[in-house]
């Protein structure tokens, strides 16, 4: 057993998920916090998939239903998201455009996609490019939170424009799905837990040795 | 090394999964719920586009948004547009055969102004829904907006006038003045040269019209000059900017019988017209005249003894022509025939179609006992003429005929030029007698006559013949001599006494008489005897000698 292979779960030690005091995986409350304290987070796969598969799902609805509605004294307006950066091609702001794909289009899909490969990943105990993914995990998770631009843009759309008779914005059914998939993949980030990618790595030395 | 820690599976579900499940079931009903919820897709037809707005215009029902257009495309032929229109689920029972789309734009015109809101919000399709069972999806839209809705309660008339127009759609229908109804459209017909108003009349004042009512032109401001003085005829400020339509009961009308929707009227150009021709229902005649109509001009009146019953329309001349050509008739001596209508409100009836079939019955009959149409002079002066019906006793009885599919009335020659001609005649057949062979005869004759006269004076002037008056006066005075003898006078008395007696004697009144019965009787009873007697041998001979009695026995 080499060293850098060398973790806390291996010498029996388990941390815990409030205080990250390390303590012995065989006690199962924290004696700091007085926290439950497991080895790795519990059904951590099972509910991030659980939670990648809802994301899925609010995803479609998030895309095809209008994003925003713009009511005027001339009628209603629909927009979608990808009509909405259609619209700014159109209109010439494409660095807006690209800012608005990517935050909405680009980043979540990008975000299921590399969470689910890091699940499967995990699941069938792929052994190569560990590096990788764990870089991958962390890039997911931070850029994950950035999709929210789009949720913020009509929340504050709707709040500030709001002259009535004249002009309102009422969020479309879409803006709920979208905030929905974009708080969806952050619990689903946040309950994949990446130490399982590792555990495999020592699994690996240990059928080795 | 220490042990390697236990690292539990887990359980193999946990509750996490209800999420994705919530997820799916919300996702699952979004769509079950849109797809419920969808409408029929429509196609309305247009002329343009205008105002047409893909996505954005919207299609309303009593200003209830009923759906969307999702596209306007040009049709095949490139002669209509096509709106293709996303209806709600609710407005499906809206669209059927009789349903009517129009887009309502801003509009000023005779209606009033309408559709300003539409100047802000663009122009909308306005939806009004049919009465029909059958259902459809694919509609023609209206040029125009209906001025009316099609549910809106009263009725609507056809109003056919041959004048200018001057009603258009929008104007105002009065009744003594007040606004009932409007003119919805205004249509050329072209088969019938004349113009055709639509008009609607609000409930509750379509109860005012029956088939008694005449519409007239009350447009603008009619200023007449006569010889009673200046008269201004106008309706309300409205009619006089633009145009009007009125209607009343001409005076001295019954009320009519109420009437069904799109009843056809005349529209007439003044009210004056109404009065000089207030009937609606006529029928048109022909009267082919074998002899000149000079003076015979249309509206001519047609009278029944003197009452007026109709007018002459025209001469059909193209007709006859058109008629002599087709038939290869001989050029000359053909009768022009002249249309005239009568018309059945004019003999106290009612101005109904029954009353004119009631006439065409009347003329019918009549014709076969004699009723006959003739030419005469209305005025000497002017030679204007008209045609007179009347019965003629001496004509033979004759049938309707027909004409160019006009029913004929036969017709005689009277009056002024009958006279000529039955002069002519005369004259003709004078011209025809054998005077030169008759003037012959008449003179032997007369020569004969004065031979025979002459003879009759010799027989005269003899003196034999001379006496014969001087001895028949003797002869007369013997006889008068004889008669006036007493034995002579006598005769009667005892003629008189001689008939009594024996009529008293006849009477069996004398004692004569009694002994004549009596001895009568006798002798009849005697021959009864005789007979008995005659008999009883006659059959049994023995008798003679046995006796009676002893036959029996």
């Amino acid at each position: 057993m080499s060293g850098d292979t060398d973790t806390a779960a291996s010498r029996g030690l388990a941390s815990c998920h409030v205080c990250c005091k390390l303590a012995s995986s065989a006690i199962h409350t924290c004696p700091r916090c007085g926290a439950a304290m497991h080895l790795r987070t519990t059904n951590s796969l099972q509910t991030t998939l659980a939670l990648l598969i809802t994301a899925s799902i609010l995803y479609i609805p998030a895309n095809l239903y209008p994003i925003m509605i713009t009511d005027t004294i001339t009628g209603a307006e629909f927009s979608t998201i990808i009509g909405g950066v259609v619209l700014l091609i159109k209109l010439g702001s494409v660095p807006v455009a690209m800012v608005i794909f990517i935050a909405s289009v680009v980043v979540p899909s990008a975000k299921i996609a590399a969470m689910f490969y890091l699940v499967w990943s995990v699941e069938s105990s792929d052994r190569e490019n560990h590096r990788q993914r764990t870089k991958l995990y962390q890039i997911a998770e931070f850029i994950g939170k950035w999709s929210m631009v789009d949720v913020f843009v009509v929340a504050i759309l709707v709040a500030l424009v709001h002259l009535d008779g004249l002009l309102v914005i009422r969020p479309g059914i879409a803006a709920y799905s979208f905030a929905g998939v974009v708080l969806v993949t952050m619990v689903a980030a946040e309950y994949f837990d990446p130490r399982l990618m590792w555990d495999q790595l020592d699994n690996k030395n240990d059928s080795e040795t | 090394m220490t042990a390697k820690p236990e690292v539990s599976k887990g359980k193999k579900f946990t509750a996490i999964w209800i999420i994705p499940l919530v997820a799916l079931v919300l996702g699952a009903w979004m769509v079950a719920y849109t797809y419920m919820t969808e409408g029929p897709e429509i196609r309305v037809h247009f002329k343009t586009a205008s105002g047409l707005t893909a996505g954005k215009t919207v299609v309303k029902f009593r200003d209830v948004e009923m759906g969307t257009v999702e596209d306007v495309v040009l049709g095949e032929n490139l002669e209509v547009i096509t709106a293709v229109i996303k209806m709600k689920r609710e407005a499906l029972p809206l669209l059927n055969y009789e349903t009517r789309f129009w887009v309502v734009t801003a509009h000023i015109g005779g209606g009033g102004i309408s559709g300003l809101d539409t100047i802000l919000s663009g122009a909308y399709i306005q939806i009004a829904p049919g009465s029909s069972n059958i259902k459809a999806l694919e509609f023609t839209g209206l040029e125009e907006p209906p001025l009316t809705p099609v549910d809106a309660p009263g009725i609507r008339l056809i109003l056919l006038s041959e004048g200018a127009a001057s009603v258009g759609p929008g104007d105002p229908v009065l009744f003594h003045g007040f606004e009932v109804g409007r003119v919805e459209s205004l249509t050329f017909d072209l088969e019938k040269k004349q113009l055709r108003h639509e008009i609607f009349i609000d409930a509750p004042y379509h109860e005012l019209v029956n088939s008694s009512v005449r519409f007239w032109d009350v447009s603008g401001i009619s200023l007449n000059a006569g010889a009673e003085g200046f008269s201004i005829e106008t309706g309300s400020l409205k009619s006089i900017l633009q145009g009007g339509v009125t209607f009343a009961k001409p005076p001295d009308f019954e009320v009519g019988v109420p009437v069904d929707n799109n009843t056809e009227f005349r529209l007439f150009p003044k009210y004056d017209d109404i009065l000089e021709s207030p009937f609606g229902y006529r029928e048109y005649y022909v009267v082919s005249f074998d002899q000149s109509i000079r003076g015979l001009l249309p509206n001519a009146p047609v009278e029944y003894r003197g009452i007026r019953i109709g007018a002459v329309k025209s001469v059909l001349l193209q007709e006859l022509v058109e008629k002599g050509i087709r038939d290869n008739a001989k050029p000359r001596g053909v009768p022009i025939p002249v249309l005239i209508y009568i018309e059945p409100g004019r003999f106290a009836l009612p101005d109904t179609n029954e009353s004119l079939e009631l006439m065409r019955k009347t003329f019918e009959k009549g014709v076969r006992n004699g009723l006959r149409a003739s030419l005469e002079i209305g005025n000497l002066l002017t030679g204007a003429q008209l045609v007179e019906l009347d019965y003629f006793d001496n004509e033979q009885a004759a049938e309707l005929g027909e004409f160019e599919g006009y029913v004929t009335i036969p017709t005689v020659v009277t009056g002024l030029s009958g006279l000529e001609q039955k002069i002519s005649r005369l004259l003709d057949k004078a011209n025809e007698l054998p005077i030169g062979q008759t003037v012959g005869s008449i003179n032997l004759a007369v020569g004969e006559l004065n031979s025979s006269l002459k003879a009759l004076r010799v027989v005269l002037e003899n003196d034999d013949l001379r006496t014969i008056p001087a001895e028949l006066q003797n002869t007369l005075e013997a006889l008068r001599s004889i008669l006036e003898d007493e034995g002579i006078r006598e005769i009667p008395g005892e003629l008189k006494s001689t008939l009594a007696a024996a009529k008293f004697q006849l009477q069996g009144e004398s004692t004569e008489a009694y002994q004549l019965g009596r001895t009568l009787k006798e002798v009849e009873s005697a021959a009864r005897a005789l007979r008995e007697f005659l008999d009883l041998l006659e059959q049994k001979p023995e008798a003679l000698i046995r006796g009676k009695q002893n036959l029996e026995e």
